[in-house]
């Protein structure tokens, strides 16, 4: 007998469980397409922005437009324009549309790995906003671009490197020539046969310090003898000490000598005064000398007036 | 026997293997088409004939509802934490979550509900249709015509597509929820950017090829395996063979359905 699925287990509250059960259903798909419609901003107001470039590989419909690594922006379509620039068009939503301004620029960077990304970038934000369905150039920066150029600079590198490290390359002889040199230096005069290239100078150095070593050897002597001499106990130096204080002596002797003169000096200030008066004297005896010798001359004045010894004064006219 | 004439045996037989597996598909389609037709026709939701279907859908739905979504939530944080872990590990963390979404809720989520499915209900709803094969009763049944198909098969096959519905629906859903929790923890700052990144995801293609798949995968899971069982009842082969054509045929249709759908999304 076929048995009816209603008969075996009867479920209470059947109607109202598979209704809830529906009803769940429903909801969650019903809520899952509103949140994905929402998540695709149906319900938001959007202003369109249109990029033009001149390539626009790598751009997908559904790719962000960032601002400050902040999603602002979806491309919605990408297009030729009648010039063969591709349009990509952008939807951008009004609320956050207040980020692009007249003065903002757009580029399309290319990552080294392939992935795209176009960003905008608002230097004045106090310019006017960017009016709906405005179109502005993009600028496209391709960082895989850079890659021959990188290419070519790493192979001109490496290349310079071979040259350099070549066995024909200055490098390399320079290290045989430090290798030389690093022979002579364990070799039997070491540095100073790597220094004067030849063992002969070499060893000429090595009998001029030997015989710098014993003239020092030499001098040291005469030094200790002229040590002896200079502070001996009949050295200079001793001697020198004895005369000081024959010096000594000397100098007290002139103190007293030079007591002995103050005196006379004294005596001579007293004769000075004397003189001076005496010179007083000696100014009304000059003025009677002046006297009579004018008197004198006066009288030899007469006497040659009046005898001639003179020599012919004559006047003679020509 | 020369080996000309094997040859050509061997050929026939061939040919009338595979003229019988597309005559097979096509009575498939057609009984198929059949329970779709009864389906949608009024006259099914009679209040008779309504009880049978309410208990059919309550029974595949409830019971197999808890279960899997407790199971697809283990395995969806799993692969999540994976996930979210290895990419952090190589400086992918921005492309995680979309990963994480596009895997399990595109890709994993429904297959697995729809196997779920076949294997909790529609197999043995279709063994059971099968075992009353078996039974004398059967013969008074077939002579009723479409009554077999109006009175044990069509609430089967309706139960299984609700099953199937309301299981990759709650999982969906759940593995969204889950993604979101553990990227970001239990905060609402960062409900913005996932928002936006579930919006990158279903695109208007992607989200149409994703409806499309679950609802066909749900019709599959549920007709193929009755549609089988009742299309070669008397077949002397055996009850496990015909179930048996009946699993590979439905695992053959989700194959084709679910490598339509990647090409559809990522072609």
């Amino acid at each position: 007998m076929v048995q009816d699925a209603s008969a075996v287990s009867p479920v209470a509250h059947l109607e109202f469980k598979v209704a809830a059960l529906l009803l769940l259903m429903l909801l969650l798909v019903g809520g899952s397409v509103l949140y994905v419609m929402y998540a695709r901003g149906v319900f938001e107001p959007t202003q369109q922005l249109v990029l033009v470039s001149d390539d626009s590989e790598g751009v997908k419909v559904g790719m962000d437009l960032t601002f400050s690594g902040f999603p602002i922006g979806r491309v919605r379509r990408i297009e030729l324009d009648p010039e063969g620039d591709a349009r990509i068009v952008v939807d951008v939503p009004q609320k956050d549309a207040h980020w692009l301004r007249t003065s903002s620029v757009f580029t399309l960077v290319r990552g080294v790995l392939g992935n795209t990304g176009i960003r905008a970038y608002s230097g004045v934000l106090s310019d006017a906003p960017l009016p709906d369905g405005a179109v502005r150039k993009v600028l496209v920066g391709d960082a895989s671009a850079e890659i021959p150029h990188l290419v070519s600079a790493a192979h001109d590198l490496v290349q310079n490197l071979t040259s350099l490290t070549g066995p024909d390359s200055s490098l390399s002889a320079s290290l045989v020539n430090l290798q030389a040199s690093t022979e002579k230096l364990k070799g039997q005069h070491g540095a100073l046969g790597a220094l004067f290239g030849n063992d002969k100078d070499a060893r000429k150095l090595v009998d001029a310090l030997d015989r710098t070593n014993a003239l020092l050897a030499r001098v040291d002597g005469i030094a200790a003898h002229a040590d002896a001499q200079v502070f001996g106990t009949d050295g200079a130096v001793s001697q020198s000490r004895a005369a000081i204080a024959q010096l000594d002596e000397a100098l007290a002797d002139a103190r007293a000598t030079l007591k002995k003169v103050d005196a006379v000096l004294q005596e001579t200030q007293g004769i000075a005064s004397n003189v001076r008066v005496a010179t007083t004297d000696l100014g009304a005896l000059r003025a009677e000398v002046e006297v009579s010798l004018r008197k004198v001359e006066h009288l030899v004045d007469e006497v040659n007036r009046k005898w001639p010894f003179a020599r012919d004064t004559e006047l003679k006219l020509p | 026997m020369t080996p000309t004439t094997s040859r050509q045996s061997a050929l026939s037989e061939l040919g009338g293997s595979a003229l019988r597996w597309l005559a097979g598909w096509w009575r498939i389609v057609h009984l198929g088409a059949q329970i779709l037709a009864l389906a949608v026709s009024p006259s099914t939701y009679r209040l008779a004939d309504r009880s049978a279907l309410l208990h059919q859908i309550y029974l595949s739905t409830a019971p197999n509802l808890m279960w899997f979504t407790a199971l697809s939530a283990l395995l969806s944080l799993v692969l999540i934490r994976i996930v979210l872990v290895t990419a952090f590990s190589y400086g992918l963390s921005q492309y995680a979550l979309e990963m994480v979404v596009r895997v399990l809720v595109l890709e994993l989520i429904p297959l697995t509900a729809a196997l779920f499915v076949a294997f909790r209900c529609t197999i043995p709803y279709a063994a059971e249709i099968g075992a009353m094969g078996t039974q004398p009763e059967l013969g008074a049944l077939k002579l009723q015509g479409t009554d077999l198909l109006h009175h044990e098969v069509l609430p089967r096959a309706l139960a299984g597509m609700c099953a199937m519905l309301m299981l990759a629906s709650v999982s969906c859903v759940l593995t969204l929820v889950l993604a979101y929790l553990s990227a970001y923890g239990f905060t609402r700052w960062g409900f913005e950017g996932y928002t936006h990144t579930v919006g990158q995801i279903f695109e208007p293609a992607v989200s149409i090829i994703f409806l499309l798949k679950i609802v066909l995968m749900s019709v599959i899971v549920s007709l193929i395996p009755l549609a089988s069982v009742l299309n070669e009842p008397g077949r002397t082969r055996g009850r496990a063979s015909v179930e048996m054509r009946g699993l590979v045929r439905m695992f053959l249709a989700i194959l084709l359905i679910e490598a339509a759908s990647l090409v559809g999304n990522y072609y």
